[in-house]
């Protein structure tokens, strides 16, 4: 009885193990579930998957960004941020592959966000809404938030408020890009405003010359650009520049990607000096 | 051997005087200033040289003028307290203050709208003038926090006005070329000089008189380089206008020049009418202070010939001459109500504002009050009072900055001589003739 118990449960045991094992090969074997596939690939998506594939692939928008990236008569891009673009993809050993079917700033962040890029680039501000879906590097430039503003009606204030005091709580209707972060900024900084979105930023500007809009909102440059390509607008129209609020530009990079996050801020912190303000007024591709 | 040396010394200060007196004649006077503007116009390669051979001459101008300033202000308060007509005087002197401040303030308002209601400015006149301000702006026009509490540096207040005249500490304010507080340190020390001396009899004022002539013949050594100073100085300020920037700005130019011109000439009118003598006599005797004054663009160093051609070539009252020639030099800005109120109107016609009568008088008010508040302040500085006139018509500072800056090279000329000429027309206006002298009507 004992001997038959013992040879029993020696039985039991042996058909266990193949249980077992025959349960541990077939998991092992499952090259089976395309869900668990595209987990595992998601798990994966990172700076190696990034060098195995040999190709770094970087959205930008379909439209120009002057001085950061412009496309060439002949199809090509060029500007300082397709630099960058190559640098990183140099420093990967691998090549870079751009998609710039974005319309519009937030479509870029789309892009990164649904593994359709891995990193974006296209002078992207960080915001609070972006950073849910997206990582982002450290900034490669901080650029202050600024303001082109109509002088007749800034300067008719009522109280007679000095120009700083009156855009501080500005209540008018103040112009910026569809789609961009300047949307986000425009509703937190100026709550009394009416802010007015148009497609592009030459629609903006049409809208400020035109006074359908009193003022319109992005970054230094981009507000100094104007004055500098078109001076006579010196005389109707002012600039201001906000102390208190940055854009951070910075690289939009896949949400799982944490080395190649590592490995893209350290290619920011050695060539972030080249970034500065003058320097992208001075580009021929900044006027 | 006394009386020889004495003699000596009077023939020596007799020649120096009658030296001086021949090189700034009107003739030499008036051709060095074509010579100035002649060279300006052609800017040969050497003129960067002159500026400084100017600059050494307004220093050499400057070593006296505070000594001469602490003398002549105590000895003028003497003057006045101890004449018992003192009171009068005065109180004519402030009358006529008041009234040619508002006859400025009004004429200027006045001629200067006229001549914008006449000219307009077209649209690639306003494109011009946004290069040029583009060109001499690199920043931005206004800066401001979203969070006021991190707003700061734009409200900024100076030391301006009442307290720029307040001279807590005279030595600091002699080190520092200030002339305004040292002025007034001068005013109430004389009051208290003159005071001590009526109780205790004694008085230092003969040692101030001896001061006054010592720094008055520094002067006229001075004063023997006065056409080429005229030339080292006028010539590179005028060539600093560019002749594109002078396009862009002419109407400025030419409502500025124009009612600065009218202004002079009316005043050294008034100046001839109040002394019942002949306009050219008046002119040639103001001539001297004026060009000095545009080619130094410095007031205070005026003084001392301005004063030596109202006293001794015009005969003017020298008590009232002495008090009220520095103390007015050096706080009523006639010139800088002018330029405020052409300043205003032109910007106003650049942003296509009109001005109503009530908006008119308000700008004469506004430039009159600002206009004092710059004492303390010079070059760009002096400028920042303009912002209170600018703002209730809802004009930006920001953009008048620039503009000014780039016509103030002949504003300034302008500036200067209205200050000098106007004031000495106050003090002609309410000293009156010494009927004691005679004028020489020809030089």
């Amino acid at each position: 009885m004992g001997y038959i118990s013992r040879f029993g449960w020696i039985a039991r045991t042996r058909w266990l193990g193949l249980a077992r094992l025959a349960i541990c090969a077939a998991l092992a074997a499952l090259p089976c579930g395309a869900q668990e596939t595209s987990e595992r690939a998601r798990a994966f998506h990172d700076l190696q998957s990034i060098v195995d594939a040999q190709v770094l692939r970087v959205a930008v928008t379909r439209f120009d960004l002057p001085a950061f990236h412009v496309r060439r008569p002949d199809g090509t891009l060029a500007g300082a941020e397709i630099d960058m673009a190559e640098q990183i993809g140099r420093a990967l050993g691998v090549k870079v592959e751009f998609i710039d079917d974005a319309d519009s700033f937030d479509a870029v962040v789309d892009l990164v966000a649904t593994d359709r890029s891995d990193i974006g680039l296209s002078k992207l501000s960080q915001t609070y809404r972006r950073l849910h879906r997206v990582r982002f590097s450290e900034p490669y430039i901080r650029l202050r938030h600024a303001l082109l503003f109509n002088r007749s009606v800034i300067g008719q204030d009522a109280e007679r408020r000095s120009p700083a005091e009156v855009l501080q709580g500005y209540s008018g209707r103040i112009g910026v890009i569809g789609g961009s972060a300047y949307v986000d900024f425009a509703k937190t900084n100026f709550p009394a405003a009416s802010v007015v979105e148009a497609r592009t930023w030459d629609d903006v500007i049409a809208s400020l010359i035109a006074g359908k809009i009193d003022a319109i909102y992005r970054d230094e440059f981009e507000i100094r650009r104007i004055v500098k390509n078109n001076p006579a607008l010196n005389v109707k129209f002012g600039t201001a520049a906000i102390t208190d609020q940055e854009a951070l530009l910075s690289i939009a990079i896949c949400d799982t990607c944490s080395k190649l996050q590592e490995f893209i801020n350290y290619h920011v912190e050695r060539t972030k000096h080249n970034w500065t303000l003058k320097a992208l007024l001075a580009t021929e591709q900044g006027k | 051997m006394t009386e020889m040396n004495s003699s000596s010394r009077a023939a020596a200060g007799f020649s120096l005087k009658a030296l001086s007196q021949s090189v700034n004649r009107p003739s030499i006077t008036l051709a060095a200033i074509l010579v100035a503007l002649v060279l300006s116009a052609m800017r040969p390669p050497f003129l960067q040289y002159l500026r400084p051979v100017g600059d050494f001459y307004i220093a050499l101008l400057k070593i006296c003028v505070l000594p001469f300033l602490l003398s002549t202000i105590p000895l003028a308060v003497r003057s006045a307290m101890t004449n018992g007509s003192a009171g009068g005087t005065l109180r004519s002197l402030v009358v006529w203050l008041v009234i040619t401040l508002a006859s400025v303030a009004s004429a200027s308002v006045m001629v200067t709208s006229m001549i914008f209601s006449f000219a307009s400015v077209d649209e690639r006149t306003i494109a011009n003038i946004g290069v040029l301000v583009g060109q001499s702006s690199d920043s931005m026009d206004v800066e401001f926090a979203i969070d006021s509490q991190r707003t700061s540096g734009n409200f900024v207040i100076g030391e301006t006005g009442i307290f720029s005249v307040i001279p807590t500490n005279v030595f600091a304010a002699l080190a520092a070329n200030d002339s305004v507080r040292v002025l007034c340190f001068a005013l109430i020390f004389g009051v208290g000089m003159v005071m001590t001396e009526r109780e205790s009899g004694y008085s230092i004022f003969g040692a101030l008189r001896h001061v006054q002539a010592v720094c008055i013949t520094i002067f006229e050594w001075f004063s023997l380089l006065v056409p080429i100073g005229i030339v080292a100085l006028i010539a590179p300020q005028v060539a600093l206008l560019g002749a594109n920037a002078f396009t862009v700005l002419a109407l400025f130019a030419y409502a500025f020049v124009g009612t600065s011109l009218l202004l002079l000439s009316v005043a050294i009118l008034i100046s001839a009418w109040s002394l019942g003598v002949p306009f050219g006599a008046v002119f040639t005797a103001l001539l001297k202070p004026m060009m000095l004054g545009a080619s130094t663009r410095n007031t205070l160093v005026c003084v001392p010939i301005a004063l030596e051609a109202l006293k001794d070539d015009l005969k003017v009252k020298r008590e009232l001459c002495d008090l009220f020639i520095p103390l007015g030099f050096a706080t009523v800005r006639f010139g800088t109500i002018l330029y405020f109120i052409v300043a205003t109107l032109f910007i106003g016609t650049l942003m296509g504002r009109s001005f109503s009568v009530p908006d008119l008088g308000m700008l004469a008010v506004f430039s009159t009050v600002a206009s004092f508040a710059t004492l303390g302040l010079n070059g760009i500085a002096a400028l920042s009072p303009l912002a209170v006139v600018l703002r209730p018509f809802g004009l930006p500072y920001e953009i008048a900055v620039p503009l000014m800056i780039i016509v103030d090279p002949i504003a300034e000329l302008f500036r200067v001589m209205l200050n000098v000429t106007i004031n000495c027309m106050v003090s002609t206006g309410a000293s009156g003739r010494d009927t004691t002298q005679t004028i020489a009507t020809s030089s």
